[in-house]
C-alpha cells in the first residue's frame, strides 16, 4: 500500500486492517494525530484525507489505499502557520494542546469548503470534537476570526486598570 | 408542558497556597554569554500556561525582555524539586520560586554591572535588557555586555536559586491552643449567574448563559486567566448538568466503561460565557497572584442548581442535575405525601422535596 503524506509518497508495511491513526503515529512517527477515545468519539485524531476530514482511529489503512494525507505538520510550519493556525495562535485557543491537531485539522476543512464563519455553523460543524481544557470559547473565535466573520461566543470585560474603562455590556457591573 | 427560564447566583472562596508544609518549589535560573535567561523548574505545564507564566515573571524580575528567556521544565536531570501542578499552586508558589531565583540572579548581575561601571549596585537598576544608574541613564550597559563582562572578564556566572515553601500553619498550636496562622497562603474568591431553560415534559435543562466573576488576586497574564475560567465555565457546565461517574452511586454498576457512554459537554452546548476579572492582589503570590485553577469549575454547579430552582420551583440537591432528577423533583413537588407521611427528603429519589422556598409541605386535611 502506498500513501501521500504531507506532499511525500510512502510505502505502508503495517497490515491492511491497521487503524490510519496507528500507521501514521507508530509506522510513519508522525505524532500529532491523536489516540484520544480511539472509538470516534473526541476528534484528536483528524486528519484529511483527499480534503476531507476523517477521522483516522476508525479507518483501516487499507480503505485509503492510494490517498493523499495531511496532518497538523503539512498545514503549515513554525515559520509559516496557515491561517487557522495563525488564528488558533492568536486568539489562545489551545491549552493542554490534545484536542489541537484535530481541532485545526477539522477547522481548516471548514474553511477550505467555505464555512461561513458564524458561532452555530461553527458549532455545528465541531461539535464531534471534544476539548476539556478551553471551554471552546476561544476556539470558536479563533475559527470565526480565520473565516472573516464575528467573534460572537462572548461578551468580555477586560481587567480594569488606571483609567481604562470596561467594555460595554448591558447589566454588568458599573 | 413548557420550557421555564430561570436565573441563579452563586459566591464561592477558594484556598490557595497550602500552609501544610511538605509542599516545596524551587527553581534555579543562570544567564548565557549572550543575556539570554535558562529557567529550570520542575512545574509541569499541563496546559494552564505556567511555562508562559513563570517564564513573565522571570522576565520582569529580571528586566530582561520576555523572548529571552528559556524555560526548561521537562527534566528531571536538570530540574529542581517542585511537588508538581496541583491545588492551584503553579504560579502562586513555583511562581514564587521563579521570582526570587530571579531576585538573586538579578542582584548577581548588579554586582558584575556595578565593576563595569564603577558605580555601587545599589544605585542600578534594570529594565528591557539594559542596566543603568539611577538618576545618570546616560551611564548604563546591556544586560548583553554584563553577561559577556562576567563570562570572560571577571570569570563568574550570573546566576541564582530560589525556593518556595509556605510556612507551617499547625491546625492548633498544641500549647497556645490557638491557630497561629490560617492553612491556606491566600484565598480567591468568585461568583457566577447562570441562566437556564428547563423542559418540564422532558426534564432537559439547558444552559444558556454563565456570567462569572473571578478574583484572580493580580493577573500576570489575563488572557491565559480567562482561558482558564472559560474552561472551567465548561467543565462546571458539565458537573451541573451531565457528568458522572457513577449515576448510582454507591453502585458503581452504571459506570461509563468507555469514552462514549460519558458525557461531557460539546461544543454545541456552549452557552453564551461572560468572564469578569477582578484584580485583588495577594501578600503571598508573586506580584500579588493568586491560584484559580481548580476554583475555575465550582462556582457553576451550585449557580445552575439556583437557576433551576428559579425556573421550575424545585431544589434539585444532587448533581448533576439530569433530566430524570428535574422529573422526580417535579412529581415530588406535585404530589409530595407517599405512603402516608410527609417528604422530606427522599433517598429513593435523591431529590430534596422542601421546595417552596424551603417551606415544609402542608399535609393536607
Ligand atoms: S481517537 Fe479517533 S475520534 Fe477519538
Ligand atoms: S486544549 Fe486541552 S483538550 Fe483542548
Amino acid at each position: 500500500m502506498r500513501l501521500t503524506v504531507n506532499g511525500i509518497e510512502r510505502g505502508i508495511e503495517s497490515a491492511p486492517l491497521t487503524p490510519l491513526l496507528y500507521v501514521l503515529r507508530e509506522e510513519l512517527g508522525i505524532t500529532s494525530p491523536k489516540a484520544g477515545c480511539q472509538q470516534g468519539g473526541c476528534g484528536a485524531c483528524t486528519v484529511l484525507v483527499d480534503g476531507e476530514a476523517r477521522r483516522a482511529c476508525l479507518l483501516a489503512v487499507a480503505a485509503v489505499d492510494g490517498a493523499e494525507i495531511t496532518t497538523v505538520e503539512g498545514l503549515g510550519a513554525p515559520e509559516a502557520l496557515s491561517a487557522i493556525q495563525t488564528a488558533f495562535h492568536e486568539h489562545y485557543a489551545a491549552q493542554c494542546g490534545f484536542c489541537t491537531s484535530g481541532m485545526l485539522i477539522a477547522a481548516h476543512a471548514y474553511l477550505e469548503h467555505g464555512g461561513s464563519g458564524e458561532r452555530e455553523s461553527i458549532q455545528e460543524t465541531l461539535s464531534g470534537h471534544v476539548c476539556r481544557c478551553t471551554g471552546y470559547v476561544k476556539i470558536i473565535d479563533a475559527v470565526a476570526a480565520a473565516a472573516g466573520g464575528e467573534i460572537t461566543s462572548r461578551q468580555k470585560w477586560l481587567p480594569q486598570t488606571g483609567e481604562e474603562s470596561p467594555v460595554e455590556v448591558p447589566g454588568a457591573p458599573a | 408542558m413548557a420550557i421555564h427560564k430561570g436565573r441563579g447566583i452563586s459566591a464561592i472562596e477558594y484556598p490557595t497556597g497550602m500552609n501544610q508544609n511538605g509542599d516545596p518549589s524551587q527553581a534555579w535560573i543562570k544567564m548565557k554569554p549572550d543575556g539570554r535567561v535558562d529557567v529550570f523548574s520542575g512545574t509541569a505545564d499541563i496546559g494552564n500556561g505556567s511555562k508562559t507564566i513563570q517564564s513573565q515573571i522571570v522576565a520582569d524580575t529580571l528586566g530582561v525582555p520576555y523572548d529571552w528567556v528559556t524555560y526548561d521544565n521537562s527534566n528531571t536531570d536538570s530540574s529542581p524539586v517542585c511537588t508538581g501542578t496541583f491545588a492551584s499552586r503553579a504560579t502562586f508558589v513555583a511562581g514564587m520560586a521563579v521570582k526570587k531565583a530571579a531576585e538573586n540572579a538579578r542582584t548577581k548581575l548588579l554586582e558584575i554591572a556595578g565593576k563595569e561601571l564603577e558605580i555601587d549596585p545599589a544605585d542600578l537598576e534594570v529594565a528591557d535588557g539594559e542596566v543603568v544608574a539611577k538618576g545618570a541613564p546616560q551611564k548604563k550597559i546591556s544586560v548583553a555586555d554584563v553577561a559577556v563582562a562576567a563570562t570572560w572578564t571577571h570569570g563568574e556566572l550570573i546566576t541564582g536559586t530560589g525556593a518556595h515553601l509556605n510556612p507551617y500553619a499547625p491546625i492548633v498550636d498544641s500549647e497556645t491552643g490557638r491557630v497561629e496562622l490560617p492553612p491556606h497562603a491566600a484565598i480567591s474568591y468568585a461568583a457566577c449567574a447562570a441562566e437556564v431553560e428547563v423542559d418540564d415534559e422532558t426534564g432537559n435543562v439547558r444552559v444558556t448563559r454563565l456570567v462569572q466573576c473571578f478574583d484572580v488576586g493580580t493577573a500576570i497574564n489575563p488572557t491565559l486567566v480567562e482561558g482558564q475560567i472559560e474552561g472551567g465555565a465548561v467543565q462546571g457546565l458539565g458537573l451541573g448538568v451531565l457528568e458522572n461517574c457513577y449515576p448510582y452511586y454507591p453502585s458503581v454498576e452504571h459506570r461509563g466503561g468507555q469514552f462514549g457512554s460519558y458525557l461531557a459537554p460539546g461544543m454545541e452546548d456552549l452557552p453564551q460565557v461572560d468572564t469578569i476579572i477582578i484584580e485583588n492582589p495577594s501578600a503571598g503570590g508573586p506580584y500579588g497572584a493568586k491560584g484559580i485553577g481548580e476554583m475555575a469549575n465550582n462556582p457553576q454547579p451550585p449557580a445552575i442548581a439556583a437557576a433551576v430552582y428559579d425556573a421550575i420551583g424545585v431544589w434539585v440537591t444532587e448533581l448533576p442535575i439530569t433530566p430524570e432528577r428535574v422529573l422526580r423533583a417535579l412529581e415530588a413537588k406535585a404530589e409530595p405525601r407517599r405512603e402516608g407521611k410527609v417528604v422530606i427528603f427522599d433517598e429513593e429519589l435523591s431529590v430534596n422535596s422542601v421546595s417552596n422556598g424551603g417551606m415544609r409541605f402542608e399535609v393536607p386535611a
